[in-house]
């Protein structure tokens, strides 16, 4: 009875419906080296013997071996070719190009303004950058600058009508002293008169005092930075007493190791009110 | 309508010329925002800076 039932299972199920402890589907019965029927069967593919749509067995293929299916490839076969259109299916249609919605109704029906609002817009944008930057740099820039009290310490006015003649007046002037020197007649014609181009620094008086009775200068020896005397030395003008330097009465190095003439500041006159700016 | 087009003709299709007016604006923009602030400041401080009380403590000699 046991072995009536092997046989009809054997026979009645698919072949690989059983699996060994392996894990390999066990197909006891089937035959790979299988051959279609010699014999046309109705319905219409031309004669028997080998599939046209099937690679030829020494291409390779199916085997059965100890453990399991087996298959393998000996060669490129050459593809199957199927002449049969299938026309039947159900996949979806493929169109050449998708089917895009109607946005007339969204459209703009005049793109000028719209334009005209972009550009407008990125515009303004750069003109807020642009004056961001702008004022970013001179306020920065600004930040150097002097600041009101340097600049109101920077000038200083003297009172001309107060200086006699023939005095000399030293005053501070951004932390060094200036010299101002009201000059009498003999002392410019004897400043004027000098023979300039044979000094070490050549200059004319006239290019040193503004006004010929008024000389001002910088009190500060060219040489290293002594206060001179004035009223003293050779030439009737300045003395250093630090190294022996000798001026002339218009401040002209005559003598000494000093290099330069005494320094002319920038100076103005006012005449209205008998004043001397400095600075 | 054609307005827009105006300006887009003459401003925004050359970019050298958009640039230009960009700056140009700029430095309109710039006086104008601090003629602006200051007067503001200005009518905000009334009665309150130097230059509205002056003439209380400083007489000019005619």
């Amino acid at each position: 009875m046991a072995s009536f039932q092997a046989v009809k299972k054997s026979i009645n199920l698919a072949p690989t419906v059983r699996a060994l402890p392996s894990g390999v589907p066990a197909a006891p019965l089937l035959n790979l080296a299988v051959r279609a029927p010699a014999e046309q069967h109705g319905h219409g593919h031309g004669s028997s013997g080998p599939r046209a749509d099937v690679p030829p067995s020494w291409a390779g293929g199916v085997s059965k071996s100890p453990f399991g299916l087996f298959t393998k490839t000996y060669t490129t076969a050459p593809s199957p070719r199927v002449f049969q259109q299938r026309l039947l299916h159900t996949s979806a249609v493929v169109k050449d190009a998708p089917e895009v919605p109607d946005f007339s109704h969204y459209r703009a029906p005049n793109t000028d303004n719209n334009r005209a609002l972009s550009y407008f817009m990125v515009g303004t944008m750069g003109v807020l950058s642009a004056s961001v930057a702008k004022s970013s740099v001179s306020e920065f820039l600004q930040t150097m600058a002097a600041s009101a009290d340097v600049l109101a310490l920077a000038k200083v006015e003297v009172d001309l009508t107060t200086i006699p003649e023939g005095k000399n007046v030293i005053i501070k002037w951004r932390g060094k002293p200036v010299f101002i020197r009201h000059r009498t007649q003999s002392e410019i014609d004897e400043a004027r008169s000098a023979n300039w181009k044979t000094f070490r620094d050549p200059e004319p008086d006239e290019a040193r005092a503004k006004k010929p009775e008024w000389l001002v200068m910088l009190g500060v020896c060219t040489h290293l930075g002594c206060v001179p005397i004035g009223e003293a030395g050779d030439y009737g003008g300045w003395f250093c007493p630090c190294h022996g330097s000798h001026y002339d009465i218009s401040g002209r190095a005559r003598k000494g190791p000093a290099p330069l003439n005494l320094e002319v500041p920038a100076h103005d006159f006012n005449d209205a009110e008998g004043k001397l700016v400095i600075g | 309508m054609s307005f827009a087009i105006t300006a887009y003709n003459t401003i925004f299709k050359r970019n050298s010329v958009y640039v230009g007016s960009v700056f140009a604006a700029a430095f309109a923009f710039g006086i104008g925002f601090d003629s602006g602030v200051t007067a503001f400041w200005d009518s905000w401080n009334r009665g309150r800076q130097w230059k509205d009380i002056r003439h209380k403590y400083v007489q000019d000699e005619e």
